[in-house]
Parts: structure tokens; C-alpha cells; sequence
């Protein structure tokens, strides 16, 4: 899986032609987030404290986790002040 | 609706002014306290630093693999006895050559307060013109979660365990950022993750000190598998332990300690202690130890920085 289309911009110092590394770690994870978008109030806490960065804002209104590298940590759900994120098991969504 | 959201953002998104550097799949545990702290510093700081840092948890995913690496980033992987004295170099090449970057140092406690203290500390003496940031979790987590000098009183770990013999780490942790704080660098700080916009604050701050010279940060980052917590907890225990003063939140300019963050009623260590595995065993004196061991610290920073107005700076040092 390469992961150069998640950069605009190359440090001046480093040579990242060869692609750049990346773990599938949605492949880790064994409970998922779910976030409730009416109670959202796009507050950012759990974009900010998520370890790997991948809540994302969407539309401006609410914020989605990318849940092919998401390690299901649930750092967001803790920090969530209206408790909009419930974590539910992964094997809930596999077919 | 969407107007009245957006007035809701944390202001903490407003120090995010650059890309991640960082691939989005990288090998560190879930929950890893390491992980956002690596991806917050480039977020802020702006992409033109070098890191350098040496064989830890962070050396895997700074270092990369055969030729590929984990992010756009320039690293130099040293050895953990020569930290500092290789970011000298750098720096000092930099310098000579006008190549404005920041030479970023970024080891674990292993390195800063045992291995590497040496050169840290003649570094600082010397004054070069970079930024170490010590990432703290407490102990050798890399190599097996072994004792380390900033290890707490009566933490277990494998070389500390808790049996008939032992009863976890005997002795006292050693106060790294005060040490380095009594250097008398431009700059020395501690900050921890549940306090981003603290520890981004503290991060452009030394990005300014690092042009009148050293600067320091030691930054609490608590490590899930080592400790024993579960993943999620990550940012509750860095939350605690400020509540705590376990690890209060302080900066020191030229060696003047000024707090930033005052608790008003610090609540019992055990707050602390109970979400983490490796104090489970501790009985109410050995708590009690513990709870003077930091009561003490916290005694002896709040005094320090009681002296902020008093002190006068040698007039060569005043701005």
C-alpha cells in the first residue's frame, strides 16, 4: 500500500522518492469508532489526542475516523466531552 | 448550525499549522503516547528540522527500513553514549554553513538521564544551538521495560520486579528537567499530552531559545505495554498526573522556573497510581513514600520558582 498520496510536501533534507512506508494497522484493531453525528459539537478533542491523526473533519460539521490505518486505541471516545464516539466490536461489521 | 460548530474548534488546532510528515500506518502500539507526541512536534514546528535520536522505541519508525522510510523528514541515528555530541555537529555544521534549520534531538529517558546525561550535559554547558526533547516513559521500554533513572519509587519492572525479594524499584527518580534547568540554558520546560496547547507553546518557545542556544524539554509520555493501562487511558493518566503535581507543568528561561500550570488542590498520588498496573502492588506505606517523594519535588519547584522576581540575571543576559 503506498502512502505518497497523503503528502503535498517533501522536507528539503530527505530524499523519499523510493515510496514511503505504511502498515496496514486498520488490520489491528478489534473494536471500531462510531461516531454519533447529531451529538457531535466538532469540538476537534478526539483530532487532537488521536496518536495516529486520522479523525478527520467532514463537511465541517463532524468528525470521521480513516479506519483503513485507525489502531482502535479509543482515545477518542475517552476524550469526547458529549461521549458522541462508542467503540463497538469489529467483528460486528465483517460480513 | 455549521458557524456556530466551527466557534467550537479547540484552539489547539491553530498551532497545527503543518502537514504530518509522518506515513499514517506506523509500527508503534495502540494508544502510544510516543506516536502523537512525534507527529504533534513537525505539526507545529514546521517540517525543516533534522532529527537526530538513537536506538529506543522511536528509532524503528524515525530510522526506516533498508532504504524505505516512515516519513519526509532528515534523520540521523546515533549511538545512545553520543546524543548530544552528534546533534552538536550538526548544529554546528548547519550554522556554518547558514543553513537556517532547527537540529532536533529526540530520545528517551534512557538515553537523557542515564546513558547519554554526559553529553547532554556538556552540551548544555557548552550552549549549542539546538533543541533535546526528552520523551519520558519511565523506564528502557524498547528493549524490555526495564529500570531507568527517572523510574518512579516502587514501579515494577523486569529488572525491579515485584516477589519475596523485591518489592519494585527501591529507590527515588531523579528530577531530569530541574537538572537541566540548573544548566542555566536559554530554555528548559516540561510538558506532558493532555496539555497540547501547553506543550505547543513550549515548543515554539524553544524554537525562538534555540537561537540564543540550548533549549530543553522533557515531555511525560506514558507507554501502554510497559505500564500496564489500558490503551485508551493514555491521556487520563498524563491528565492525572499533572492533578497529582507527579509531574508538574513548568518552564524555566536562563534558569528562572517559572510555573505554567498551578494546581489548586492536588489530589492523592493514588489517583494516579490506580489506573496503572505497575503500582498495583504498592501497600499505604509505600504509597505514602511515594506521595513524599513528589509532595517534595513539588516543594522544592514551588520554591524556585518563588525566586522568579527576586533573582537578578547577570546584565549580559537581560534582554
Amino acid at each position: 500500500m503506498s502512502s505518497n498520496k497523503y503528502f503535498k510536501h517533501e522536507g528539503p533534507w530527505s530524499d523519499s522518492n523510493d515510496p514511503l512506508m505504511c502498515s496496514d494497522t486498520g488490520d489491528w484493531r478489534t473494536k471500531r469508532p462510531v461516531v454519533d453525528k447529531d451529538k457531535c459539537i466538532f469540538c476537534g478533542f478526539c483530532a487532537i489526542y488521536c496518536p495516529i491523526q486520522v479523525m478527520e473533519m467532514v463537511e465541517e460539521s463532524y468528525f470521521s475516523p480513516d479506519l483503513d490505518f485507525c489502531k482502535g486505541c479509543g482515545i477518542c471516545a475517552k476524550e469526547c466531552p458529549k461521549n458522541a464516539i462508542s467503540m463497538m466490536p469489529e467483528g460486528d461489521f465483517k460480513k | 448550525m455549521t458557524e456556530k460548530k466551527k466557534d467550537n474548534l479547540t484552539k489547539v488546532m491553530d498551532y497545527l499549522k503543518h502537514e504530518d510528515p509522518f506515513s499514517k500506518g506506523v509500527a508503534f502500539c495502540p494508544g502510544c503516547g510516543l506516536e502523537l507526541l512525534l507527529r504533534f512536534i513537525p505539526q507545529v514546528m514546521g517540517n525543516d528540522i533534522v532529527i537526530t535520536g538513537t536506538p529506543s522505541c522511536s528509532a524503528p519508525v524515525l530510522l526506516g527500513q533498508n532504504n524505505q522510510s516512515w516519513h519526509t523528514l532528515s534523520y540521523f541515528g546515533t549511538l545512545m553514549t553520543g546524543a548530544a555530541a552528534n546533534a552538536t555537529g550538526l548544529a554546528r555544521y548547519y550554522r556554518k554553513a547558514g543553513i537556517k534549520n532547527t537540529v532536533v534531538c529526540f530520545n528517551g529517558d534512557g538515553t537523557a538521564a542515564d546513558i547519554g546525561f554526559g553529553n547532554l550535559s556538556g552540551a548544555a554547558e557548552r550552549n549549542e544551538p539546538f533543541i533535546y526533547i526528552c520523551y519520558d516513559n519511565e523506564g528502557y521500554m524498547n528493549t524490555g521495560i526495564q529500570k531507568s533513572g527517572t523510574t518512579p519509587f516502587g514501579a515494577t519492572t523486569t529488572t525491579t520486579p515485584f516477589g519475596s525479594a523485591s518489592k519494585g524499584k527501591n529507590l527515588r527518580r531523579m528530577n531530569l528537567a530541574l537538572k537541566m534547568a540548573m544548566h542555566k540554558i536559554p530554555y528548559a520546560a516540561t510538558a506532558t499530552l493532555s496539555d497540547l496547547d501547553d506543550l505547543a507553546k513550549k515548543l515554539l518557545k524553544a524554537k525562538e531559545a534555540k537561537k540564543r542556544g540550548f533549549a530543553f524539554l522533557h515531555v511525560f509520555a506514558p507507554c501502554t505495554t510497559g505500564w500496564g493501562f489500558a490503551p485508551e487511558n493514555t491521556i487520563e493518566v498524563c491528565r492525572r498526573a499533572v492533578k497529582t503535581n507527579y509531574f508538574p507543568l513548568w518552564e524555566a528561561e536562563n534558569g528562572k522556573i517559572r510555573m505554567t500550570k498551578t494546581v489548586k488542590k492536588p489530589k492523592p498520588v493514588s489517583t494516579y497510581t490506580e489506573l496503572i498496573k505497575k503500582f498495583a502492588h504498592l501497600s499505604q506505606e509505600d504509597l505514602q513514600i511515594l506521595q513524599d517523594d513528589v509532595d517534595y519535588e513539588y516543594c522544592m519547584l514551588g520554591g524556585l520558582s518563588l525566586l522568579e522576581g527576586e533573582c537578578r540575571l547577570p546584565a549580559s543576559l537581560e534582554d
